[in-house]
């Protein structure tokens, strides 16, 4: 549609009609020059993923026509798509965990002979392209999730390709993982490839990209060079309605400690940390990727048998046990939604009422089943889920109805302490604000909550106050109202900015 | 409704309802005399009752996640065992020592899993010939007899006793498959079970004890193989030390043509009971139709390969139904969006 050099991808009236009659998508146009970043934006269920899928010959489009370098093109197959140059790095980056950087990135060459020393080469080669180096031999399963998704790229470009679908690659990841990829997806726009750039990170969407389209069921609704757009309007477009942020109460500093955490340490993980919530507040915690967030939150839950120090709720002490936390009134709502929350082979109702299961139980033993369903249809209501019907398998829920009955599980008992790990990670506007809003409403309630979020911007509207860790250690403290985004990364990533020092593991 | 009929969810009753048929046709076909009589029918139950108990507890431990290679040599232990002490304290009492025997290797195979962590196919590989070899050990390689006649007459009792005009063994595998039926459908910790297997993780981190599910799993298979190892001895009033070797597998067997999961998570112990219905069924039509039990295996392991056959593609077939779109967990279903029913 522009008027530049011919594109390197075009869609033309795209549909996809799923053989179930949802139309997933309906009728998109959208264009990626060579050397350009596209960002493609969109709330859960927007079409995006089908999009993808349809591009990297995943699945066939109902209607509409793919050009690739101006010739409408058919993919059968994903190796189509493959050999014909389009890469697609999925969230969830299949790498085999046991081989090596190396051997992953050359893992779907030809030939038959491993040429390591050749292999070696190129990859040192590529690695200098995208301006990032990792160790070569290093097995990927010994890999961050950041360096993880530099593998996905040097495969992509081990294979030559020339445009590269990335479905949010920065999602779980915190500032600086997340500055790597931006350099790395610059250098690739530089070089003359071309990226199609999902994301939810609207200031990201904003400064990465040189195009934008926004898809809202199915159809685009903004579809446009950057520069033109600003976040006000790109929020309106995929909510498509205006977003309320409701103030938050402001805290209550006289109210009861909910509980007391003295001392608690892992080897390894966590030097000992010592904090105090209250009724109504909402803890924060800042700190980068592998500062030890996490692994406080599983240490205070008992999740993490490696873990000594107290954990006292309301005065008594917890036992260090997940079974002893939950029946004591703690809550975790793990950061790995779909391995740590969800129960696959379990309905909804059932993954929603798993964790309180007695308390809907005659004599403690036998489940009520009508019990269960009416709580779980309550809590569905409540945080507005959508799913098919309570019976629907959770596997098919978008990633923000799959977090939404992660934290339902939660209200279906006595919670008083509530620790939420990136409670908003790769979910779209509407569902985070439906999410932050239950947590403010729960907050209300008077449960404490520990929120853990890599997103400085929602620990800074929704926590009281923030503790900032590093390298396994609480670093620093500070009031959110007396902080703001820049204090906290200067603080988190050490007063050298970024060097690690060994004197910051007190 | 449709789904609960289809091929992938009853496709095991469908199997033995035709294996059943067919058997019937052929024999009245060939003038034998039919397969149907109650006498045949009450032998095929009666044979299978072992096979299906230990098959039963192995549903348990598979939905569990884990996998029991050693019940057959805790079996056989169970019943040299028995037979070892019977002479000595009584029948009941030799009942109880071989239980606790059984049970006693059934806490090692879940420490070991469990607790140490090795993974369950190499543990019960290695107690599956350590308790063999403790079998020859015991009964010095030769058979063991029952020697007092009251006790040979008790075990008689208790095997071969017949209530309803029906042999006890029919009625100790009813028991059984009901009350797993019932603790597996019925009870908190019949769910929690299948979420400590369908997923570990998520299970745990709702407060579920993973580990004490798992371990008592292999603790329940081992008293069900125990138990058959005391019908085994009772059927015989001796044993020979190569007892019920190679029986784990048809054990196995009845619970992969029952549809269970060997990734954990999904089960039914009834389907189980009918898997190694259809195993035995097929032995017996062997002996009726008088073919040479050269083919038997031949042909069990086909059925076994077929049914698995049937329950891959059946459930592959399934589920672009429901998720068409992105793979579980990925954050972005159409359907959420498209079919948006608030309920």
């Amino acid at each position: 549609m522009s008027s530049t050099p011919q594109p390197l991808l075009s869609l033309e009236r795209l549909g996809k009609i799923y053989p179930n009659g949802t139309a997933a998508l309906r009728g998109v146009d959208l264009s990626v020059g060579p050397g350009t970043v596209h960002g493609l934006l969109g709330a859960n269920g927007a079409g995006k993923s089908t999009l993808i899928r349809i591009l990297c010959g995943a699945t066939p489009a109902t209607t509409g026509t793919i050009r690739w370098r101006g010739a409408a093109v058919l993919w059968p197959h994903p190796a189509r798509a493959r050999a014909a140059g389009i890469a697609t790095l999925h969230q969830q980056i299949p790498l085999v965990g046991a081989l090596s950087v190396r051997e992953n990135v050359f893992l779907g060459q030809r030939g038959y002979w491993r040429r390591g020393r050749e292999e070696r080469w190129r990859l040192s080669r590529l690695m200098d392209s995208i301006g990032y180096h990792l160790p070569a031999e290093a097995p990927v399963a010994a890999l961050a999730i950041g360096e993880r998704q530099m593998v996905g790229i040097l495969q992509a470009l081990a294979a030559d390709a020339q445009l590269i679908v990335m479905d949010e690659p920065t999602a779980s990841l915190a500032a600086p993982e997340r500055q790597l990829v931006h350099r790395a997806i610059r250098r690739l726009a530089a070089e003359g490839r071309a990226v199609l750039f999902v994301t939810h990170f609207l200031d990201e969407a904003l400064a990465l990209t040189d195009a934008l389209t926004v898809l809202r069921d199915g159809a685009a609704v903004i579809s446009a060079e950057t520069a033109a757009v600003d976040e006000a309007a790109l929020a309106a477009a995929i909510a498509g309605r205006p977003i309320h942020r409701t103030a938050r109460a402001a805290a209550r500093a006289g109210a009861e400690v909910v509980a007391e955490i003295d001392g608690l340490r892992s080897r390894g993980h966590l030097a000992p940390c010592t904090l105090r919530v209250r009724a109504g507040e909402v803890l924060g915690i800042a700190g980068f990727l592998g500062s030890g967030r996490s692994e406080l939150l599983h240490a205070i839950f008992g999740a993490d048998r490696a873990a000594r120090g107290a954990v006292r709720l309301l005065g008594r002490t917890v036992p260090r046990s997940p079974g002893a936390s939950v029946r004591a009134g703690i809550a975790l709502v793990p950061e790995d939604r779909a391995a740590q929350a969800l129960v696959p082979g379990l309905p909804l109702w059932q993954n929603i009422t798993l964790a309180h299961l007695a308390r809907f139980s005659r004599w403690g033993v036998f489940p009520q089943g009508q019990l269960e369903r009416e709580a779980a249809a309550g809590a569905v209501r409540r945080l507005l889920i959508k799913a098919r019907a309570l019976d629907a398998p959770v596997g098919e829920l978008s990633g923000g109805n799959a977090q939404k009955v992660s934290i339902a599980r939660w209200l279906c008992g006595p919670t008083r302490l509530l620790l939420l790990d990136e409670p908003t990670a790769g979910i779209d506007v509407g569902a985070k604000a439906e999410i932050l809003d239950q947590v403010r409403a729960l907050a209300a309630s008077g449960v404490a909550v520990i929120l853990v979020d890599s997103e400085l911007k929602v620990l800074l509207e929704e926590a009281d106050r923030i503790l900032v860790m590093r390298e396994g250690a609480i670093v620093a403290e500070r009031l959110a109202a007396q902080t703001d985004e820049a204090e906290l990364i200067r603080l988190a990533a050490g007063a050298a900015a970024g060097l690690r020092r060994p004197e910051t593991l007190q | 409704m449709r789904r609960m009929l289809g091929l992938r969810e009853a496709g095991v009753y469908y199997a033995l309802a035709l294996l059943v048929a067919a058997l019937t046709v052929i024999t009245a076909a060939l003038g034998r005399p039919s397969y149907l009589s109650p006498v045949n029918l009450i032998n095929i139950l009666y044979q299978t009752a072992p096979v299906a108990i230990m098959g039963v507890a192995m549903t348990v431990v598979l939905i569990t996640g884990n996998f029991d290679l050693s019940v057959a040599s805790v079996a056989a232990l169970a019943a040299a065992v028995n037979i070892l002490v019977i002479d000595h304290v009584g029948f009941w009492a030799a009942m109880g020592v071989s239980l606790a025997t059984a049970g006693a290797v059934g806490v090692l195979n879940g420490v070991m899993v469990e607790l140490v962590g090795i993974n369950a196919f190499i543990v019960t590989l290695g107690t599956l010939t350590a308790i063999r070899g403790l079998v020859l050990v015991l009964t010095d390689g030769r058979s063991l007899m029952v020697r007092t006649p009251a006790a040979l007459e008790a075990m008689t009792n208790f095997e071969s006793g017949r209530a309803a005009g029906l042999p006890l063994p029919i009625f100790y595998m009813a028991g059984f498959t009901l009350l797993a039926w019932l603790l597996l459908r019925f009870t908190t910790a019949g769910r929690r079970l299948y979420a400590a297997g369908g997923s570990p993780e998520a299970a745990r981190l709702a407060g579920i004890n993973v580990r004490g599910y798992k371990l008592g799993a292999f603790v329940l298979s081992a008293l069900a193989a125990g138990f058959a190892g005391v019908l085994y001895a009772s059927r015989f009033g001796a044993m020979n030390p190569t007892a019920l070797q190679g029986e784990e597998l048809t054990v196995i067997a009845a619970a992969i043509l029952g549809g269970t999961s060997l990734f954990g998570g999904a089960g039914s112990v009834l389907k189980t009971v009918a898997g190694a219905l259809v195993l035995y069924t097929l032995t017996n039509g062997f002996n009726v139709l008088n073919l040479g039990a050269n083919y038997q295996g031949l042909i069990e392991g086909s059925v076994l390969i077929a049914a698995a056959a049937i329950y891959t593609v059946g459930g592959r077939r399934r589920r672009p139904r429901h998720s068409a779109g992105p793979p579980p967990g990925a954050p972005d279903a159409h359907q959420a969006q498209s079919q948006p029913a608030v309920l």
